[in-house]
């Protein structure tokens, strides 16, 4: 399979799984795999930053410890942080060219065995939550083809990450949302309990529930929780 | 169901007219007028927003514009059975263009009460942001017909929105409450507590017998929870 078609065969996979519940990470593996085939290069890592702005790997083609921290190094400098920092491409051809834009960053680089270096963003309508990090152990930065393919990938892998962020806040306030619901009808059932045991009303028996919680220092809802259940029986 | 005829630009003009008209009427982000909302941007009768959990009877309506709408919700509450029950449960848009036509027959115990109160077609409308559901929206016209396509559209965003807005306010039941035609059925639960000692079962048998109770006397459940309250009903 060319290059070509690996690519538009990862796409729609990629896209695929969008539509369906999809694992973020194993998706996000997937695309830094397949970027390494398509793109040709040597290794590849998807890097996201922190509320704070530091920069952090969460996907690698590798798990060799010396690319993992190289990945990771960058967050003094380096071309996943000048890509994150600007929202474009960056490309550098030749590490050892006399390029003084990363001191940090390109003697290790170099020292790990690779030549060139280069990071896409990944951004969203202006907003740029990470990088795409491609390493080559030969001279050449990415054709203007190949840039064009792995900004692409970028993107899938931004839109899966935002989706991935929304369905997990959603979520979370829909379990906040059942749980506002649930206490509410736990405290009017344990309000009718004690109104029918003790020939009270319902004014009369949320009283006596709050002062329960009140002189045992617990909540309301647990409190009611304990008459519903009947593990309390006298109040 | 699908968005043909619709260009992206008019999709998002629609969308947009649908979150300024949210804002100016509930410029602090609440929930109270989604149903007037969705009823006014859908151009329909009338419309309501039920939540719903895993539990088989829906939890409450959040609001509802008018009295027909209100009854759309306490019917299924009482009866289990209705529009966005089987919306939100199928997770799929459903539509009844006419409650007295021959292929009406998918919620008997509904149709009767519901034409007498003037309600003609029924649409529900699924409430979910992504893959987590939280009730559905139910559109009502007074007259027998299908949405059109852009009535539709238009329903799929009100729905969307309104998920949204509902979720923002999801820790807060007061909040929750605040609408008009809210109805979490309080009574209801109120009631099955002291029915639950009456007869010495289970809170879940006793909501079971409240509801019972009112198929037999052809009456919603939380007019049996009221009585039951006001001690002039009780469970032997």
């Amino acid at each position: 399979m060319t290059n070509q078609e690996l690519l538009v065969r990862t796409l729609v996979e990629l896209a695929d799984s969008l539509v369906d519940d999809f694992d973020v990470d194993e998706l996000l593996h997937l695309l830094v795999g397949r970027s390494v085939e398509i793109l040709d290069v040597t290794a590849a890592g998807l890097m996201l930053a922190s509320p704070a702005g530091e920069l952090r790997v969460v996907a690698s083609s590798t798990e060799a410890m010396r690319v993992l921290e190289l990945f990771e190094i960058q967050s003094e400098d380096g071309p996943c942080m000048d890509c994150f920092r600007s929202g474009h491409a960056v490309v550098s051809a030749d590490l050892s060219g006399g390029d003084t834009r990363w001191p940090r960053f390109s003697p290790r680089a170099m020292a790990a065995g690779f030549r060139s270096a280069d990071a896409v963003p990944l951004r969203l309508r202006g907003t740029v939550i990470g990088a795409l990090n491609l390493f080559r152990n030969e001279v050449g930065g990415l054709a203007a083809a190949d840039l064009s393919a792995a900004q692409a990938l970028a993107d899938i892998a931004t839109i899966a990450i935002l989706q991935n962020r929304v369905a997990r806040e959603a979520k979370l306030l829909n379990e906040q949302l059942d749980h506002a619901l649930n206490s509410r009808i736990l405290i009017e059932q344990a309000k009718g309990i004690l109104a029918e045991r003790g020939q009270l009303d319902m004014a009369q028996a949320f009283s006596k529930l709050r002062s329960y919680a009140r002189g045992h220092n617990l909540t309301l809802l647990v409190v009611a929780a304990d008459v519903v259940d009947g593990t309390i029986t006298e109040l | 169901m699908s968005f043909a005829s619709r260009s992206p630009i008019v999709a998002e003009d629609r969308l947009l007219h649908i979150l300024t008209r949210l804002v100016e009427l509930d410029p602090d982000g609440g929930s109270e007028h989604l149903c007037q909302l969705s009823a006014e941007v859908a151009g329909v009768t009338g419309a309501g927003i039920m939540l719903m959990s895993d539990d088989p009877f829906p939890r409450g309506a959040l609001c509802s514009t008018d009295s027909v709408s209100a009854l759309i919700e306490e019917l299924q509450f009482t009866l289990g059975q209705g529009p966005c029950i089987d919306a939100f449960r199928d997770d799929q848009v459903v539509s009844e263009p006419d409650l007295a036509g021959p292929t009406s027959v998918r919620w008997p115990a509904l149709c009767p009460p519901l034409l007498a109160a003037g309600a003609r077609a029924l649409f529900g409308f699924p409430l979910r942001v992504g893959g987590i559901r939280m009730g559905a929206l139910n559109l009502y016209q007074d007259r027998p017909g299908d949405l059109s396509a852009a009535q539709h559209a238009d329903a799929l965003s009100l729905a969307y929105v309104s998920a949204r807005v509902v979720l923002s306010q999801s820790g807060d039941m007061d909040l929750l409450q605040a609408g008009p035609g809210a109805d979490f059925h309080l009574v209801v639960h109120q009631a099955a507590g002291m029915v639950s000692v009456q007869l010495g079962v289970s809170l879940a048998e006793a909501l079971v017998r409240l509801r019972a109770r009112a198929f037999a006397e052809d009456a919603n459940v939380d007019a049996i929870a009221d009585l039951v309250v006001g001690r002039s009903l009780r469970f032997t």
